[in-house]
């Protein structure tokens, strides 16, 4: 079934539906509302109408997530949500809130950046209840039960996905990237309900020894669909990846609180260092490192999004560690949805061929 | 802090920089007024303001050890870095003087050896250089002890000050500012609040001096009146003709950048303000015959101000305010002695860039309406997403509601290699075309 299909299905199904833009945001608020948050990261549209509103030097995620809006293709959700990402996202929020005469309404989330003292966690608490003010403003009073049960189905979700990339790592999943990709990436829509139950049986039918190649580690925002293929075809496979929209998604350790609303704030502060909620550099090496030493990867592709800043000032810095503990890397500075040019290809084939 | 290191600062600051100015002073070639020119008289005071500035640099090269030396962003709340005696480095600040001297390429141009990508701010680029390779045209910038940002201006000082804290392994003091979608709330406030109160133990320890509250008060009142003088500076320029242009003002807000809170900011801007009080009185303006008044959006493209100075000017048009110059003081009025810490949240977390477009919108309205505003500039800076997203939206609204024709130049801060002379060109004659047909 395609995105927009299972989409209207939900709406049949009476769930509410809400666009929600990159990257950090909770979820369980969401499916605690009976509402489907329906993540835009990479629309494949051609970009028309967008250019009216953003300089040339946005970057692809932001330009894509706009045009969907302006070529009406989001007619069937009931609002949005603007985590506070970057700069771009940030004032993407006001342009659509503000000018764009849309009537979907627009909800904000401002999560704290590092170095996180007290006030920190004190302030994400209190930010998780202003959204849920927000959207019981719009869909009625949120059910305490339903929120400690979605909680749960989250820490379960993580479970699973957290398996997912362990059975990777060690060699148990014989799946393509290709495949691993599409499969954790239906999370960025699915109904929990929906997804756990898909997933258990991914895994299950994917259980296998993962056919050998060289390893390699993908750093970046998401992955690259033509880049996934490529390596498939090449026989090097993904062990693990620091991409924004997968594993920086993906807390360390699981919330014990009693609360869910403090099962949630410590989630937040378990996720893996990310220039987004500003962690120091050397966390976000060392989260690489540590990928390195548990798995045999011969080399790091760092898939930047052209004009993304928050990624491109760290890559120098993971780039040079990665060689300094003798890995090859590759920089790939691209667009979301770009076509698979020639040179680009030969640069990943060179790349193979080096690490083979 | 070594005492041998204090002295010589010392010794510097009472002797050595009053004798350098002096020297520098004499040495300067008077340059004859030019015969034919479209400005007014020079300003008196820029004489002045290159001296504090000179002197500032100047110092800065003795205060490593002498002084606990933080590197700041321009929209962090310095005055509790003050309270400790920290001798302050505005990175952002030494780029425009690098760009103002078209050095920008060539220093982002060393951190793009080093594996920074070209698209990156133009201001980090500049500054990475520097880091990298300890070029200046200041001569010397001190080795900071400490970082200190604050994300109200934008996140990229987040990323770029993690960068330098990495390198230079030291800490860094993030003063988070919730961005304003909407009001600022409550919690907000208390977050920020409790965000400075746990700087404190680390700055004393950085420094080695105990915070004093009635020091960092005393350096609020001081910033408060410097930024509340700031701002009458500008609004001098409501009058007509205006007794200067914003291209001065783009040079003359170094101090309340780099030196708010120091008795210095204040006692200049009062000389400063007297002087333009003076030029009102006399009926004296920036440019001789001014026809056509402008407003500028965005940070300056430092390495084209004089080019754009005389442009302008030569066609009767002065750029009389600016949201730019107007950031540092427009929140200055929540700074309040008597609750310094909730004051400094109210002050730097509201300014332009952590407020929502529509903050902007009206800001620029109001403005346009009182400086009786022709027509509007808007640079759409590379370097700066969170001033330009949204800026084309901006000139549409605008040109809807007071008709103000505008024209957005693609460019950057300081590297011009993301400039196009020729396309800049040609939007601005057509622009001059507009301007002159809407008499």
């Amino acid at each position: 079934m395609t995105r927009s299909a299972y989409l209207r299905r939900q709406k049949q199904m009476g769930r509410h539906l809400f666009g929600v833009f990159p990257a950090q945001y909770p979820r369980e608020i969401f499916w605690a509302m009976n509402t489907v948050p329906v993540e835009i990261w990479d629309p494949p549209l051609t970009t028309a109408n967008a250019n009216g509103h953003l300089q040339p030097y946005i970057c692809s995620v932001v330009r894509s997530g706009l045009e969907l809006i302006l070529q009406d293709k989001t007619r069937i959700l009931d609002g949005f949500l603007f985590p506070h990402t970057c700069d771009s996202i940030q004032n993407l929020a006001s342009i659509v809130n503000d000018y764009l005469g849309i009537e979907i309404p627009c909800c904000f989330f401002y999560h704290p950046k590092a170095p996180f003292g007290k006030g920190s966690r004190d302030y994400y608490l209190s930010q998780l209840k202003f959204l849920t003010a927000q959207l019981e403003k719009l869909f009625g009073p949120m059910d305490p039960d339903a929120f400690k049960r979605r909680v749960d189905q989250g820490l379960n979700m993580q479970e699973r996905l957290a398996k997912a990339y362990e059975m990777r790592r060690l060699g148990g999943l014989a799946v393509s990237n290709t495949s691993f990709y599409r499969n954790i990436r239906l999370a960025e829509y699915l109904h929990p309900d929906d997804f756990i139950s898909g997933f258990e049986t991914f895994l299950a039918v994917s259980k296998g020894e993962n056919p050998k190649g060289p390893g390699i580690i993908l750093s970046g925002i998401l992955p690259h669909l033509e880049i996934l293929r490529l390596l498939d075809q090449q026989g090097v496979r993904v062990v693990d990846d620091d991409l924004l929209n997968c594993n920086r998604r993906m807390p360390l350790s699981a919330g014990r609180a009693q609360d869910p609303y403090e099962i949630l704030v410590e989630n937040y502060f378990a996720m893996p260092p990310c220039p987004t909620r500003g962690s120091p550099i050397q966390e976000r090496i060392d989260f690489m490192m540590d990928k390195v030493r548990s798995t045999d990867v011969q080399g790091v592709i760092f898939c930047g999004i052209k004009f993304c800043e928050p990624e491109w000032f760290d890559v120098p810095q993971m780039v040079a560690a990665a060689k300094d503990a003798g890995l090859k890397t590759l920089l790939l500075d691209l667009e979301v949805n770009q076509p698979l040019s020639g040179q680009l290809a030969t640069r990943v084939e060179a790349f193979v061929e080096m690490i083979s | 802090m070594s005492w041998v290191q204090r002295l010589s600062y010392n010794i510097m600051k009472d002797l050595g920089a009053p004798m350098v100015m002096g020297l520098a002073a004499k040495a300067k070639k008077k340059r004859p007024a030019p015969i034919h020119t479209p400005f007014g008289p020079r300003l008196k005071c820029a004489a002045r303001l290159k001296e504090i500035m000179t002197r500032h640099y100047f110092l800065a090269r003795y205060a490593k050890g002498a002084k606990p030396v933080a590197w700041v962003t321009s929209g962090a709340p310095v005055e509790l870095l003050r309270a400790f005696d920290f001798y302050t480095i505005y990175p952002e600040n030494h780029g425009a003087l690098c760009g103002a001297q078209r050095l920008g390429p060539e220093y982002c141009g060393i951190a793009e050896d080093h594996g920074y990508h070209q698209d990156l701010c133009s201001y980090a680029r500049i500054d990475l250089g520097h880091a990298l390779s300890g070029k200046t045209p200041v001569g010397k910038l001190p080795r900071p002890d400490l970082l200190f940002a604050s994300n109200n201006i934008c996140q990229t000082v987040l990323y770029w000050y993690r960068v330098l804290a990495h390198r230079l392994k030291i800490p860094l003091l993030l003063f988070d500012t919730p961005y304003n979608f909407k009001d600022i709330r409550r919690e907000d406030i208390h977050y920020m609040v409790d965000q400075l109160k746990e700087m404190i133990p680390v700055l004393e320890k950085v420094s080695g001096n105990k915070f004093k509250e009635d020091t960092f008060s005393e350096v609020i009142h001081s910033a408060k009146d410097a930024s509340l003088c700031w701002g009458q500076i500008l609004e001098t320029m409501q009058q007509r003709p205006a007794p200067m242009t914003i291209f001065d003002a783009f040079v003359h807000l170094a101090p309340i950048v780099s030196l708010r809170g120091l008795p210095v900011a204040l006692q200049y801007y009062e000389t400063l303000l007297a002087e333009l009080k003076e030029r009102i009185d006399q009926g004296i303006g920036a440019i001789r015959d001014e026809r056509k008044r402008l407003m500028w959006d965005n940070i300056a493209i430092w390495y084209k101000v004089r080019d754009f100075s005389n442009l302008f000017a030569e066609r009767g048009m002065n750029f009389v305010t600016a949201t730019y110059t107007n950031a540092w003081a427009e929140t200055s009025a929540h700074m309040d002695v008597e609750r310094p810490f909730e004051s400094m949240a109210r002050t730097y977390g509201q300014v332009i860039l952590n407020n929502n477009l529509n903050h902007r919108l009206f800001l620029m309205e109001r403005l346009i309406k009182d400086y009786q505003v022709d027509g509007l500039v808007i640079h759409s800076a590379k370097s700066c997403k969170p001033y330009s997203v949204g800026q084309y939206d901006l000139k549409r609204i605008l040109m809807e509601r007071l008709e103000i024709p505008s024209v957005v130049i693609e460019a950057d801060i300081t590297d011009f290699r993301a400039f196009s002379e020729e396309q800049t060109r040609t939007r601005l004659e057509a622009f001059f075309e507009t301007l002159e047909a809407s008499f």
